[in-house]
């Protein structure tokens, strides 16, 4: 594969990783604007692990996965108790928040001879590990699709189980759900300790991918993608956020033409779903039937 | 100290009329359709943007630029309106923010794809020395735009309680199904309701774009947070409370400007809207138990 495509399909995988940690509060019926900055915890903890610690990647990537399930589960216990948007607001203030504390994180030290670590609105450069230790950029997309297919795995198995359509359930109306003997709350915040993961994690692979992080890359138009790749590719199953990164990322900014119109195009194409369909292309329904003609097909 | 004291409260007021002035609209719909509108603060900037370019293209004056600020505000909130609330009107309210949330950043995007230069010039209203008292200092702009925003705000309340459209917008806002019921156009008036704040949307941008006498492409963005911390300290949905909502987020910032510097700004408007929503989510004016119980009733 030449270098575009690997950039490509790997920036395809982070992305989903993260659509898919969106994926999972919207399950439970709440709509975060926030995903972001756990993305951004995630990268900036993995790059201090590998680069000032001298962290082998593997810690430094549960590290940024641990990160970003304890920051979530911090934001998710005081704001769970609000009413859809107003947990929609809290999570966008509270990620913007984290950008202007990024702009003013400064952590800096000598590593091989030279100041290494986070400096403020000027970034985090030369997160170099995966180049210093021979990783190729192939292994590292074989790293992070491997981890996206155990997502994948660990969602298909979670919706399987009872969890799956106790959270549905919670999504859908959750006075019903608590009636029903449902744990609102734990469930709640398990969704969210899950969710954090999954976006720390997915910023732990763009960190070691891209080498450098900036403030300015965790905006909230980052976060409107993470929230409308599973919108848009519908959310009866886990590979429906797939399914929208690889509209947006695959086809949209692929295309030189298109990517200088990728927003307007995008923006309009989450209204129109929105309109047409509420739940995304792979919506419940759209997944029972497709499920139906397989079992018909054996 | 106290000399720094008091002027650090007339800028905050000053900045703050601007909050209050956006924060005018955001209630505005709230109060009307339960819903918030993210995309308000990029209709603004298409107005805005729209003013800019007969201010570059054909040198036109402040009128021609703020008439065209006016119409530009108020033909994107329609199309805002037409795609994210109209057909929405039956579905749930968090369907109708996440699309004006995507947008919100079409609109920004089709901003900055038409004028793209980081910041445009525009054509200032008032101008004149600032006005001393004793030794403070107070801009002509600022009084102006404070002096608007309270008109506007008495406006609008005057509409909402006096008007006979403003009964209608209160029965829509009561319980739409019966204001249909009784024979109110519901589509109508939402759809004039929301005409109405872009309009007021067009007013607050025209006047805080030339008392800066610049508008960057970071309009929008601004625009909507502070609008919507400004409309949420006072309790979503209350005139009054954007008002002191926006004076008081103002006057909030500038002693964080002045203490801590402009980042601790920013991040103070973040962790007032964030500290607020889990303490208070109501607003410093709001009923937010009521709110809370009606839901539940309703929903069993």
């Amino acid at each position: 594969m030449d270098s575009f495509t690997i950039g490509v399909v790997s920036n395809i995988g982070m992305m989903s990783l993260l659509a898919l940690s969106a994926y999972l509060l919207l399950l439970v019926g709440e709509v975060s604007f926030g995903q972001q900055a756990f993305f951004g915890i995630g990268a900036y903890a993995a790059g201090i692990a590998t680069v000032l610690w001298g962290w082998p990647l593997m810690a430094a990537l549960l590290f940024a996965a641990f990160c970003g399930s304890a920051t979530q589960l911090g934001v998710a216990l005081p704001t769970l108790r609000l009413r859809g948007f107003y947990f929609s607001v809290a999570t966008l203030a509270f990620a913007e928040a984290v950008r202007i504390v990024f702009e003013l994180f400064r952590y800096r030290r000598e590593v091989d001879g030279g100041l290494a670590g986070p400096d403020g609105e000027h970034g985090f450069r030369d997160i170099r590990y995966i180049y210093d230790n021979g990783i190729g950029t192939q292994d590292f997309l074989v790293l992070i699709w491997t981890l996206l297919v155990l997502a994948l795995i660990a969602f298909i198995v979670l919706e399987r189980s009872r969890i799956g359509p106790r959270l549905r359930m919670i999504g859908e109306d959750d006075v019903m759900a608590a009636l029903n003997g449902i744990d609102v709350v734990r469930c709640k915040l398990a969704a969210s300790a899950g969710a954090g993961a999954l976006a720390g994690l997915a910023g732990g692979f763009y960190a070691h991918s891209v080498t450098y992080i900036e403030p300015g890359v965790f905006n909230v138009m980052l976060g409107v993608h993470t929230l409308a790749y599973g919108l848009i590719g519908g959310l009866g199953t886990a590979f429906g956020p797939l399914l929208g990164v690889l509209i947006d990322i695959g086809f949209l900014e692929s295309f030189r033409g298109l990517s200088q119109y990728r927003m307007i195009v995008f923006g309009g194409l989450v209204v129109l779903l929105l309109i047409l369909r509420p739940r995304g292309l792979l919506d419940e329904i759209a997944v029972n039937r497709l499920a139906g003609l397989f079992r018909r097909a054996q | 100290m106290l000399v720094d004291l008091v002027q650090n409260t007339i800028e905050g007021l000053a900045n703050g009329s601007a909050y209050a002035l956006i924060a005018l609209g955001f209630t505005l719909i709230f109060g009307v359709v339960g819903r918030l509108n993210l995309a308000y603060g990029a209709t603004i900037m298409i107005g805005l943007y729209a003013g800019i370019f007969v201010h570059a293209e054909w040198q036109a004056g402040w009128m021609v630029v703020a008439a065209t600020t006016l119409l530009g505000s108020v033909a994107a909130g329609i199309y805002v309106e037409r795609l994210c609330f109209a057909p929405m009107r039956q579905g749930a309210a968090i369907t109708a923010m996440v699309a004006s949330f995507a947008i919100w950043m079409q609109l920004e995007e089709v901003a900055t794809l038409g004028l793209p230069r980081h910041s445009y010039p525009f054509p200032p209203l008032v101008t004149g020395p600032a006005i001393e008292i004793g030794p403070f200092l107070l801009r002509r702009e600022h009084l102006f735009m404070l002096v608007v925003a309270l008109v506007v705000m008495v406006a609008l309340e005057w509409l909402v309680r006096a008007s006979r459209f403003g009964l209608a917008l209160r029965a829509i806002a009561e319980n739409p199904r019966a204001a249909r019921f009784v024979g109110h156009n519901v589509e109508r008036s939402l759809f004039l309701a929301f005409m109405l704040a872009s309009a007021v949307g067009g007013v607050a941008g025209w006047l805080i774009a030339s008392t800066d006498q610049q508008v960057t492409a970071m309009f929008g963005m601004w625009a909507t947070f502070k609008g919507l911390v400004a409309a949420m300290l006072g309790g979503l949905g209350s005139l009054s409370g954007a008002v002191i909502g926006g004076l008081l987020l103002g006057v909030v910032e500038a002693y964080a400007l002045w203490t801590f510097g402009p980042q601790v700004r920013d991040l103070s408007a973040y962790l007032i809207l964030f500290l607020l929503l889990v303490l208070r989510p109501g607003g410093l004016l709001g009923q937010v138990h009521a709110l809370r119980d009606a839901d539940t009733r309703r929903r069993l």
